[in-house]
């Protein structure tokens, strides 16, 4: 923005020229308005975005009981987080938490996509029908899944009953914990990326698909040759949505399991981690050094998919 | 010299990392200086509930210089007071603290008023002894005033138990269900006839109850991890033979699974503070009326419970003293029960008749016949300000016992050595 916003104004400066620090400071000068117009953006974030992010590095090097003085401890949080197996146990939970989530939730997404795609009837009645989710309260949506998962009364083992398969103790046993709470994402996000993947699909051009069915391609063929190469950036797009959302999972196993994790923490993930650090632990230097380690497994991540989603593309 | 948006950028990331520098070292010796609140009003924090509406609006007609201004504070209450002491403005003159949290306010002691420098002395009597405890440090400072206390008393179906051959009347389960090991034997009595009914709803719960039966916790006085000694054992072994005599019911309080069986009958009981009452009674329909109230197996123990403080910004403490005393005298506390079922913490208010109303959900028994003998005889306990964080892990393994991964013996020891890591982490030898 500031760079398309000034390079024009380079040409239009008089080359008065004396020094170019004095030029420097009168273009600056000269156009104090567009400063002023794009400063609240940086103001706001400076201080509720940037300032955080900074003091949460400088704290992970600190000792804070939230209250007292600050002690600054070097590396000791960083030596305490590596030997700590509930920091592993999370960092794992999370990651198959992750996998358990967003595989199906692309995947069904996709599906949903196409087939929303060639509806005729009704489109934005399903349309809506399947974003309802992604806007409904998360503590609200939490709390009834919990329902839906509970052992005596639940609405899964009464229809596990039904079909004559024994019940299961779902949020009793670390398996149940993790199906619970992965069921719970996949069904908030896939009309979110169905929408998207919908957008993408109606910019494939027709006549590509004109074509295929020309050289005989079939459907399932004309989906991998055509649909799927033409939507890589919008699936690069959503898998890097997803895994900044799903690396940070926290309300769900909080609202269903408790501030614990559940059985055998099951449902401990690395947010929830951090939050039971800070909040209930008091350790605001630990929660900090948490928090930079999510930071980093974020970036981790992103790094993998987009390797794996555009390198391929620019091989080709 | 280009304006380029690298320049830019470069240049507001300096300032604002010079800036978060500057900020954090000012942070750091904020403790140290105090500022005095205006005395033009008296401001006086606590959270939704926490103070019955009577007794808070007579205080306010009864104060009226300084005006009282108070503020209600949702969601979680500790961490905005904390944010408010850190900003250094705003802070109130009188704030509610809550009773898991007040270990950790402790060391913040200097924060606070000395409530004996203002006279506290003539008055702390009134109230229990252990939850004056609570609010004291380990140098004689009281910071804090009892609102109200959580004894806990043994909730059970008077028609389940009957059914499945146990006594019904409170003075007769009084009579058989002494200890822990009665109740178990009790419940597996019951399940013989009623096999979806366990005694215990969830033995992972229990454990904090029993913890709280005994005058030692994880931390000692001297600041040494005592979690691995026979105490903290002892009560992991009962709740552990909970859960091999199978009557556990692992249904956590509050779960969708215990609100239902507490009316379907596979709650048949609940071992809970005074408050618990108002849970049972949101959740139920069809059994008002069938539940009664005997003492806890193994002797009373105490769930949460709130603090009024003067925080050291108080403009004027002596008068705010006055306040909170005058809120929190036994008649009070009696009117806040009457309110809000705001559980008295001055064992003179258990004498008062708006406490001695017969409660028809109970059938008819009087709670405070139940829970004023528990309020006394609850054992004084030292928690230490990392009690918490060295509890959890636990807590964390009692659950892995429970789903079948683990044996009593490796979670135990995995639980120890977790909690030994934790509690040298914060500073406990």
């Amino acid at each position: 923005m500031t760079g398309t916003a000034t390079a024009p104004a380079a040409t239009a400066v008089p080359l008065t020229g004396p020094s170019s620090g004095q030029r420097h400071r009168r273009r600056v000068r000269s156009y104090w308005r567009f400063y002023l117009a794009l400063s609240p953006f940086y103001v706001l974030f400076a201080v509720f975005g940037l300032y955080p992010m900074l003091s949460t590095i400088v704290l992970a090097f600190q000792r804070w009981d939230g209250l007292g003085a600050r002690r600054f401890t070097g590396l000791e949080n960083f030596r305490f987080l590596i030997e700590d197996p509930t920091f592993w146990l999370a960092l794992t939970n999370t990651v198959v938490l992750f996998l358990m989530s967003t595989v199906p939730t692309l995947v069904i997404a996709l599906v949903l996509a196409v087939m929303l795609q060639s509806a005729v009837r009704f489109t934005s009645v399903y349309r809506i029908g399947y974003f309802i989710p992604n806007v409904t309260s998360l503590v609200a949506m939490a709390i009834f899944f919990g329902s839906v998962f509970s052992t005596n009364f639940g609405l899964v083992n009464a229809m596990l009953r039904s079909l004559g398969i024994p019940e299961q103790d779902w949020l009793g046993q670390p398996w149940g914990i993790k199906i619970a709470i992965s069921t719970m994402i996949v069904w908030q996000w896939v009309g979110y990326n169905t929408l998207i993947y919908l957008a993408g699909l109606q910019a494939i051009p027709r006549d590509q698909y004109e074509a295929a069915k020309v050289d005989g391609a079939g459907t399932v063929r004309t989906f991998f040759s055509i649909t799927l190469p033409q939507l890589r950036p919008v699936i690069l797009f959503t898998v890097v949505i997803s895994t900044i959302g799903g690396l940070q999972t926290f309300t769900e196993p909080q609202v269903m399991v408790g501030n614990s994790g559940g059985t055998g923490q099951s449902g401990m993930t690395v947010v929830l981690f951090f939050y039971r650090a800070a909040f209930l632990d008091n350790d605001y230097g630990y929660a900090a050094a948490i928090a930079l380690s999510i930071f980093a497994l974020v970036l981790l991540f992103t790094a993998i998919n987009w390797r794996i989603f555009r390198g391929r593309g620019e091989d080709r | 010299m280009e304006l380029s948006r690298r320049t830019l950028l470069a240049g507001g990331f300096a300032a604002v990392l010079g800036g978060t520098v500057v900020g954090c070292s000012s942070g750091m010796d904020a403790g140290s200086t105090t500022k005095k609140n205006a005395a033009t009003e008296l401001t006086l924090w606590c959270w939704p509930g926490g103070l019955g509406k009577s007794v808070l609006d007579d205080t306010v007609a009864y104060f009226p210089d300084p005006k009282i201004k108070y503020s209600e504070v949702g969601g979680d209450f500790k961490q905005k007071l904390i944010t408010t002491f850190n900003g250094g403005t705003s802070i109130p003159d009188i704030t509610g603290i809550k009773g898991e949290d007040i270990a950790s306010m402790l060391p913040q002691a200097e924060r606070f008023v000395d409530l004996r420098t203002v006279g506290a002395d003539a008055i702390l009597g009134d109230y229990v002894e252990w939850k004056v405890k609570q609010a004291t440090t380990l140098d004689g400072k009281v910071i804090g005033l009892p609102i109200d206390i959580g004894p806990t008393a043994l909730y059970y179906r008077e028609d389940v138990f009957t059914k499945g051959g146990l006594p019904g009347d409170p003075a007769a389960v009084a009579e058989q269900l002494k200890t822990w090991d009665d109740l178990f034997a009790a419940g597996v009595e019951l399940k013989k006839s009623n096999p979806k009914a366990l005694i215990v709803w969830d033995a992972t719960d229990l454990y904090d109850i029993v913890v709280g039966q005994g005058t030692e916790r994880y931390v000692s006085k001297d600041n040494t991890f005592i979690g691995d000694q026979d105490h903290i054992r002892k009560a992991w072994d009962t709740v552990v033979k909970a859960m091999t005599l199978k009557i556990d019911g692992k249904t956590a309080s509050g779960s969708p699974d215990w609100n239902a069986g507490l009316d379907q009958g596979t709650v048949p009981a609940h071992v809970g503070a005074a408050w618990v009452a108002l849970d049972i009674k949101s959740a139920v329909k069809s059994s008002v009326g069938e539940w009664r109230l005997a003492p806890t197996p193994g002797g009373p123990a105490n769930f949460g419970g709130s603090f009024l403080t003067i925080t050291k910004n108080a403009a004027d403490p002596a008068k705010a003293f006055e306040v909170i005393k005058y809120m929190l005298t036994p008649d009070n506390q009696a009117k806040a029960f009457a309110d809000a079922q705001i559980f008295p913490a001055t064992p003179s208010a258990y004498d008062k008749p708006q406490l001695k109303v017969a409660d028809p959900f109970f059938g008819g028994q009087v709670p405070i016949e139940i829970f004023g003998p528990a309020a006394e005889a609850i054992p004084v306990a030292y928690e230490a300000p990392s009690d918490v964080a060295v509890a959890q892990p636990f807590k964390d393994e009692l659950k892995t016992v429970q789903s079948g991964a683990k044996t009593s013996d490796a979670a135990w020891s995995a639980a120890v050595s977790k909690a030994k890591s934790i509690a040298k982490r914060q500073g406990v030898q």
